[in-house]
């Protein structure tokens, strides 16, 4: 039997499998197809302080081996969440990562401070594409990703803090590291890559939104890449996601260097994706006589 | 609602652009029903996200839908041929309810969302509920349905945008010059949303309070409720998803 369990930060992980933030809602909709309970945890989808309602329609478009998403952060706000969605993923055996987002450093803090103790651990959105003022000014510049960083660890008595990293920016080794010195204890990415698809009838972008964020397979290889040059620029875990579909994808992340992964569009094509890739992970330690998925991260050797 | 690999049975043009796709369920699936749809994969790598299909018949084992061609993603799926193995994530949404006191049916449809108002017939054939049928398409090629709506009407009135086919003007104008003969106890309507925005705008002009219930289409992700890809906007300034809370709404309760 191998071993797929992980610690984060102190957090025990029944395996390296997580759902990621804004694919997934908060696991109602899944569970009714799998019990999610199954999964290593449930990144929630980005909860600000007051409700919002997102951006116009469409919100979805396609690119080859890629889907490009402007959905605005809608969400129903940390109140609601706490009082109709909380309760029934603590009912759930998997841990439970609220993805947060704001306008302001102040919006950043009270949000981390509202949810501090009540969840497992808090990953701050500070990347996202989609809204002005979403987050993604805090993540651009290593300065202000340090400060936003600072700002929510300051307000965090015991839950530990994650970093979403945008890979919108000039260096994500700098990044990474900037979040390490604000205070993150762990670090995720990528999130979506900004792009765009155009109507060639009506001569206008398919998305409201005119840009959206690119995520699925086709971004794959450049999420490995940044993860790689991420862990490498930290002494703190790495959540790695951006395009995994199997088993085999998770495990280039983890070979990167990555602590656990996070699971998102695959979840549009395939309702099963993660109970697949976890059953896909045991099937390919197995035959590979390996023990524990744990003593896999960071195994990656270069070439000369 | 359940994801099964679902193997194509029969997937044939059946109109200008508009194709007929039927395929084996490998298991049975509980609550198939009309106003209700299908979330199915074009069949390559490609095209990571499922198309929603509203479905069209079912069978103990079998599932029918009909889709426009009008992407890369639809092209592929046309191209499928007897025998492929497609995913399919079905039943989803809420469907079409006809009350039992709702024994008058007006039925208005326009374009592909002329199938959503076929699966009605089906599901209430025999049932002892009347149907009038107001059914509009571009031109003569696009018709489609004509036996089924004919069959199954007490009047199935089928009308042209360019009077290629019965007369010339649209399902909304075909139905309220039948209103008053028609009187129907509901109205559930599918089709563009120019069409469903004429529908309200009319049955609000002339103050008529028959319930009206409407299927609405739009670009999903997940197509179950859980990423907020597909919302539209309500009266009350909220949002509802497509895929979860509808696609049928009342009318009066969604900003069209
Ligand atoms: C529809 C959609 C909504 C998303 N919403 C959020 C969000 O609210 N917060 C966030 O941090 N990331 C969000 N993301 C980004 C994903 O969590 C993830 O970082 C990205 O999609 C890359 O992973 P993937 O290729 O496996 O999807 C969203 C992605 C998609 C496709
Ligand atoms: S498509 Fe995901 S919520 Fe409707």
């Amino acid at each position: 039997m191998v071993d797929l369990r992980v610690e984060l930060c102190g957090v025990p992980f029944k395996n390296p499998v997580i759902a990621a933030s804004g694919t997934f809602g908060f696991g109602k909709e899944f569970n009714e197809i799998y019990d999610i309970g199954v999964l290593g945890g449930v990144s929630t989808k980005g909860l600000t302080l007051e409700p919002r309602l997102g951006n116009p329609t469409p919100r979805i478009a396609e690119g080859y081996g890629v889907i490009l998403n402007a959905v605005g952060l809608q969400n129903p706000g940390v109140e609601e969440f706490l009082r109709d969605d909380l309760p029934f993923l603590r009912e759930k055996d998997t841990v439970i990562i609220a993805n947060v987002a704001g306008r302001t450093l102040d919006d950043y803090a009270a949000i981390c401070a509202r949810l501090d103790g009540l969840v497992d651990m808090i990953e701050l959105n500070i990347s996202c594409p989609n809204v002005k003022c979403g987050g993604m000014a805090f993540g651009i510049r290593p300065e202000s990703v340090r400060e936003v960083t600072r700002a929510a660890k300051g307000a965090l008595k015991t839950t530990p803090l994650i970093v979403k990293l945008s890979p919108n920016v000039e260096s994500i080794a700098a990044n990474a590291a900037a979040a390490q010195e604000g205070g993150a204890d762990c670090l995720s990415l990528i999130n979506t890559l900004t792009g765009m698809v155009i109507d060639l009838e009506r001569r206008r972008p398919l998305l409201a939104n005119n840009t959206g964020g690119v995520s699925g397979a086709g971004i794959r290889p450049i999420a490995v890449r940044m993860v790689f040059e991420a862990c490498n620029a930290v002494t703190i875990p790495v959540i790695g996601m951006g395009g995994i579909t199997c088993a085999e994808d998770a495990l280039e992340f983890i070979m990167a260097g990555a602590a656990a992964v996070q699971v998102g569009t695959a979840n549009f094509t395939d309702t099963l994706a993660m109970p697949r890739i976890i059953e896909g992970l045991h099937a390919w330690l197995d035959r590979h006589n390996v023990r524990s998925v744990a003593e896999l991260r960071g195994t990656l050797r270069l070439n000369g | 609602m359940k994801e099964l690999r679902v193997t194509v049975r029969e997937n044939v043009p059946v109109a200008q652009n508009v194709f007929r796709l039927t395929f084996s369920l490998p298991e049975p699936v509980e609550g198939l029903r009309c106003g209700r749809f299908v979330d199915l994969s074009v069949g390559d790598g490609a095209h990571l996200l499922r198309r929603p299909i509203a479905i069209c018949a079912y069978t103990a084992d079998s599932v029918t839908v009909c889709y426009q061609c009008k992407g890369a993603g639809t092209r592929r799926l046309a191209a499928c041929k007897e025998g492929d193995a497609l995913t399919c994530v079905l039943p989803l949404g809420n469907g079409f309810v006809l009350r039992e006191e709702e024994r008058r049916v007006a039925l208005v449809g326009g374009g592909v969302g002329v199938f959503p108002m076929i699966s009605v017939l089906k599901e209430y054939a025999g049932s002892g509920k009347t149907f009038y049928s107001y059914i509009g398409f571009r031109t003569k090629a696009a018709v489609c349905g004509e036996e089924a709506f004919r069959a199954g009407s007490e009047r199935a009135v089928l009308v042209t945008d360019d009077g290629s086919f019965g007369e010339k003007k649209n399902a909304v104008e075909a139905f309220f010059d039948d209103l008053s003969a028609a009187k129907p106890d509901v109205i559930l309507s599918c089709g563009p949303a120019p069409m469903l925005r004429a529908l309200k705008a009319g049955l609000a002009e002339r103050g008529v309070r028959t319930p009206c219930y409407v299927s609405l289409e739009e670009r999903m992700g997940c197509g179950i409720g859980a990423c907020l890809v597909c919302v539209c906007d309500l009266e009350n300034g909220e949002h509802a998803r497509v895929c979860k809370d509808g696609p049928v709404f009342a009318i009066g309760e969604v900003k069209l």
